[in-house]
């Protein structure tokens, strides 16, 4: 076995260091102090305020359903950002019919009452609605025209093309500034997609500390493996703060000793 | 009987800040060796043994008897010891000359005593970070190899190893004399 009297009896000989005097009365100072701050009552608040809670909760949740429903909003606009290099089929069909190219032009001004994808998914739609979503997917933004001189595609007609407003620009509420990010980008689309990633990513990280000790690990493990190693620090050092005790995996630890 | 650290801390989680004070004496010496010995810098060590209590402090409402105290106590201080060694690149300082050794009382064993215990420190000095730590919790805060093993987040036999690798260098520093 490890133990050893000897060695043991020898170790107790060596000098007895103890903290200095300033750092006990720091410490003893300190749990005075937090010893007098009171916790939570234990008791349910009787009268008005037992509503508090309730009322609180209720608000959290109400403020948690909307930011979700506003952020899933937000997502199918990304999607929409790189629907025009994934509609090559609907821009064949546009030349193969282009005598009734301009009546549809025209019509494509007056927006859709009716949602997009619901059309999309119909295979027996109409003529002309197959049409506008084949100029409006053909069509893109404004600054994207200026952004990309050369479009890959055949050049739409030059009166056409520039008077035509894209309903991404109308509908989808994309924010100025993305646009701008897209069409600073030779693929606008992706840039877009993986700023929003990169974004939603570290929003990841920030949302582990809510998360259970393993998928925190998980996600700081992810982080290491993506070569962000700084943000990986930080959150282990953040995790070892509220798990002291926390038997952190030897692969992950691992990781950051051989940095 | 004395009330057990568990107790204590959870009375000082009611409000007992005597409690504390019990447990705090109980513990400060062991805690500051471990640290000291380990970083071998005095006013770092100072700083991090200040810290560790913090937490303990910090912790006082939440706390949960999952283990013993001591072992949750010295995870913390372990911890705190894991990001200052990566802080700095993972390079141990030497130990301090003044921390080598006090001269004992009798002057008639003061030289061999002295160079005995010269020995043992240098020897304690010259272990790996790893296996100085084991040896350090086994013998200040008198934890078994499994808690030396939940301590330092590493398996049992990894801990086992450790600490016997330890003893092994120790005892030969020590027979040298």
């Amino acid at each position: 076995m490890a133990d050893d009297p000897k060695i043991s009896q020898r170790y107790r000989e060596l000098p007895r260091e103890e903290p200095p005097r300033h750092v006990d009365q720091a410490i003893l100072a300190a749990a005075r102090r937090a010893a007098e701050t009171r916790p939570a009552p234990l008791v349910v608040p009787s009268g008005r305020r037992r509503w508090y809670f309730p009322l609180a909760a209720a608000a959290v949740i109400v403020l948690a359903v909307a930011v979700t429903m506003h952020v899933e909003r937000q997502q199918p606009d990304v999607e929409m950002a790189e629907a025009p290099v994934a509609a090559p089929p609907l821009a064949r069909e546009e030349q193969a019919a282009p005598a009734q190219a301009p009546a549809a032009k025209r019509e494509s001004f007056t927006p859709d009452p009716k949602p997009a994808p619901s059309q999309e998914r119909a295979p027996a739609a109409t003529t002309d609605s197959r049409e506008l979503r084949a100029q409006r997917d053909n069509a893109p933004p404004v600054e994207l025209q200026k952004a990309q001189p050369a479009p890959a595609s055949p050049a739409p007609p030059p009166a056409a093309a520039p008077a035509l407003p894209s309903r991404q620009d109308v509908v989808s509420g994309m924010r100025e500034s993305e646009r701008k990010e897209a069409a600073a980008k030779p693929q606008a689309g992706v840039g877009v997609a993986g700023a929003m990633r990169q974004r939603s990513a570290a929003a990841a990280a920030d949302t582990f500390a809510t998360a259970s000790p393993e998928q925190w690990l998980q996600g700081i493990d992810d982080l290491k493996r993506q070569g962000r190693h700084d943000e990986a620090e930080k959150q282990l050092a953040e995790f070892r703060k509220r798990y002291p005790d926390y038997r952190i995996p030897e692969a992950i630890t691992e990781k950051f000793e051989k940095r | 009987m004395e009330a057990p650290d568990e107790e204590l801390m959870l009375a000082y989680g009611r409000g007992d800040a005597g409690a504390f004070e019990t447990l705090y004496k109980r513990h400060r010496g062991g805690l500051y060796r471990f640290v000291l010995r380990a970083i071998k810098q005095r006013a770092v060590a100072e700083e991090l043994f200040q810290e560790a209590w913090i937490r303990v402090i910090e912790a006082r409402s939440r706390y949960a008897p999952q283990a013993r105290f001591t072992t949750w106590l010295y995870t913390i201080a372990h911890n705190l010891l894991v990001d200052h060694w990566r802080r700095k690149g993972l390079t141990l300082v030497q130990l301090d000359e003044e921390e080598l050794v006090a001269a004992p009382d009798n002057p008639a064993r003061q030289a061999e005593a002295r160079e005995a215990l010269a020995r043992l420190a240098q020897a304690i000095e010259a272990l790996p970070a790893a296996q100085r730590e084991a040896f350090l919790l086994h013998e200040e805060a008198g934890l078994t190899v499994a808690e030396i093993a939940k301590v330092t987040g590493s398996g049992e036999e990894a801990a086992k190893s450790r600490l016997r690798y330890a003893m092994a260098k120790l005892k030969a520093a020590v027979d040298d004399g």
